[in-house]
């Protein structure tokens, strides 16, 4: 995908696990499932014509999301170069966060309930800014733990302080 | 950052230290204050019960009452006070406290981001003073150590920062001790002698650059938009009473104007009296009315500066300078992270210079006029295109970036004009963002990502291809100069140095010293003059 400023030269994008679609679904119908079904009672209750478009709604904005998410998680890609991490995310909204291994204070790999049930974990980069937002979603769990290692043991070497 | 296991092992070789006795009297004040302050919130919005409540006690009962709580909370604060105690290693600043949970926490010296002497209205009356080192792991993490008396809190200042200079010590000797080597010898001089101290840190002398006389700062502050909003509002509220007779409206608009006029008071409470001194152990800020505060933050320790313009102050061409600061805490008023509240263009361009002496570009002062109120891409700035102002109508001829040797300069705003000055050393991470309007357009956005603090680095709508040029850039250069930057204790290697050049084996390679004090006449001009510090081969 050649996307000018948000493709570097020279870089290779690595993608995340496919599981994150799965995950990423589920989560987005439960999302969706509670207030169709709240609209559709209070439609089938009131029994009025109009208020069906309260859960078409709902409906739509389900879709959209299905259709969304897998092209989301195709969009996420993540690069080592030799001094600092690229992420890159977003269709609409693209982003790209280019973070130096020096300036790592943390690494976190996180996996909740659903995400250890679809076989992935997440990494999150902190450094001292509150808004480096450095998330790598949707890595297998041996792939989230050797790029953990990696990132600490880079960060150690090139430790810059504050 | 907390140290949870070895503060058994650690215990014995500290000296531990009790803070003042009248601490529990300061504190429990402020404890009976706060539990006023909420009755009397419950009291006024429903007077008449409370009137009647107060009828059928009768007033010796509700006496007696506040002065149980008086005496409680008077209790509470004696008790946490005796589990108190408070050291100054080696290598961190020790603090022990808690009744039920026990607490010890330890600043690592090398991580200190600011050390502030705190006086509350009550404290100074009383001549105490509270210390507050401020490490950078974020709102909460400092250790305040409350209440000294005052010497002593200025005393243990200076040994902290002494300490986290890098400058060794010895306890007292006897008289006939080694040679004081005062940390505030000039930094490029050399120090005589030993490397150590006797027991007491002298206090680095301090030279005064800047201060704000009261008119101003209180001209300034009417002259904001909150001040203007709150005149305004005042000014409404007289009228509507005196045209229609009534004084109901103004009970209705009270809880607003005592909002509003409360922050005025609240931002000339606090920026009072400001003064900006430069001292080796870094910059020296004093400010207060009722609460005096002096912050010293060490050299290389400001993350980005920002100097802004309101519309008002323009007639006047004030600035004003703020900063961002690890460790200090994301309050509404930001009241730590203020380097000058008002202060006209030379001013503003010193306290830059306070920050970063180097600007490294050809000539600082006409790169600096251009950045503060200047617009179109002369003198290397890299601006929007003229596409861009679909999305930014007003200010895309202004927004714009510079990068120089040392740092990178950004544009932003008319009607607000604002600079934001990032040294390269001093990058956390980038950002580069695309909304769908401005992938139409061709362009995007460039964030630089700092500390927690009123600066927020971000270059808006530039040409897609240059924003990619631009990160691949700064990235390039933050690296470089990480790699050059100096110590995190600013003195230890310039002794080191000193102790190397005096033997004949071959010293470590001398990193960038810390900004020289100015010599000569405090003339606030903007210093292109000033010597840049060496950079070591990377």
């Amino acid at each position: 995908m050649n996307d000018g400023p948000f493709d570097p030269q020279g870089v290779v994008w690595q993608r995340v696990s496919p599981r994150l679609v799965t995950v990423r679904l589920i989560s987005t119908a439960v999302s969706v499932a509670v207030p169709l079904v709240v609209t559709v009672a209070i439609a089938v209750l009131t029994a009025v014509p109009w208020t069906w478009a309260l859960p078409a709604v709902v409906v739509a904005a389900g879709v959209w999301a299905v259709v969304l998410v897998p092209r989301q998680v195709r969009a996420l890609g993540y690069a080592e170069r030799d001094e600092d991490l690229l992420i890159r995310r977003g269709i609409l909204f693209r982003a790209l966060v280019v973070v130096p291994y020096g300036r790592m204070q943390l690494v976190d790999v996180e996996a909740g309930p659903l995400d250890r049930w679809g076989g992935i974990a997440k990494v999150q980069l902190h450094t001292a800014a509150a808004s480096t937002n450095a998330v790598i979603p949707g890595l297998t769990p041996e792939e989230a733990s050797r790029l953990r290692d990696r990132l600490s043991a880079r960060g150690e070497a090139r430790l810059a302080g504050l | 950052m907390t140290t949870p296991t070895d503060a058994p092992a650690v215990d014995g070789d500290l000296g531990w230290q009790r803070f003042h006795p009248v601490t529990p009297v300061v504190k429990g004040w402020k404890i009976f204050v706060v539990l006023l302050f909420v009755a009397g919130q419950q009291v006024s919005t429903n007077v008449s019960s409370a009137q009647q409540a107060a009828d059928a006690l009768g007033w010796w009962p509700v006496l007696v009452g506040l002065g149980v709580v008086l005496l409680a909370g008077l209790g509470y604060s004696t008790l946490a006070w005796r589990m108190t105690r408070y050291a100054v290693g080696e290598e961190a600043v020790h603090l022990r406290q808690g009744l039920l949970f026990r607490q010890h926490r330890a600043a690592r010296l090398d991580r200190i981001q600011a050390i502030d002497v705190v006086q509350p209205l009550l404290a100074r009356m009383l001549g105490l003073a509270q210390l507050k080192v401020e490490v950078a792991g974020g709102t909460g993490s400092n250790v305040e150590l409350s209440f000294l008396r005052e010497a002593e809190a200025q005393q243990l200042r200076a040994e902290i920062l002494a300490r986290a200079a890098g400058v060794r010590f010895e306890p007292a000797p006897g008289p006939g001790g080694t040679v004081a080597d005062a940390p505030g010898a000039t930094p490029t001089g050399t120090p005589r002698g030993a490397a150590t101290l006797p027991g007491v840190a002298p206090e680095a002398p301090e030279r005064e650059v800047l201060a704000v006389q009261p008119g101003r700062l209180v001209a300034s502050i009417l002259q904001s938009g909150a001040g203007l909003a709150s005149v305004v509002a005042v000014l409404a509220v007289v009228v509507v009473a005196v045209v229609a007779r009534e004084i109901g409206p103004a009970f209705a608009a009270f809880p607003i104007l005592l909002g509003t006029v409360g922050y005025l008071v609240q931002r000339f409470n606090s920026e009072f009296g400001f003064r900006a001194a430069l001292s080796p152990d870094g910059i020296r800020l004093r400010h207060g009315f009722t609460s005096s505060r002096a912050q010293t933050v060490p050299p290389g320790r400001i993350q980005a500066v920002s100097l802004t313009q309101p519309l008002l102050w323009r007639r006047r061409d004030w600035w004003r300078v703020q900063v961002n600061v690890a460790g200090y805490a994301v309050t509404e008023q930001q009241e730590e992270s203020i380097l000058l509240p008002v202060g006209d263009r030379e001013e503003a361009l010193l306290a830059l210079w306070l920050v970063l002496p180097d600007l490294g570009a050809q000539d600082p002062r006409a790169l600096l006029d251009h950045a503060l109120s200047g617009e179109g891409d002369e003198r290397g700035f890299v601006t929007s295109p003229r596409r861009a102002r679909w999305l930014d109508p007003l200010s895309w001829r202004r927004t714009g970036f510079a990068l120089t040797d040392r740092a990178l300069l950004v544009r932003t705003g008319r009607l607000v004009r604002r600079l934001t000055v990032v040294p390269h050393e001093r990058t956390q991470s980038l950002g580069l963002e695309q909304g769908p309007w401005q992938r139409r357009l061709e362009l995007a956005s460039v964030a630089l990502h700092s500390t927690p603090g009123p600066v927020a680095p971000r270059v808006p709508h530039l040409d897609q291809v240059e924003a990619g040029d631009l990160v691949a850039e700064q990235a390039r250069r933050a690296r470089t100069a990480r790699a050059a930057a100096g110590p995190e204790r600013w003195m230890a290697q310039l002794q080191a140095e000193a102790r190397a050049a005096a033997s004949p084996a071959p010293g470590p390679p001398p990193p960038s010293p810390p900004p020289p004090p100015p010599s000569g006449p405090v003339a606030p001009a903007p210093p292109s003059p000033a010597p840049p510090p060496s950079v070591p081969p990377s």
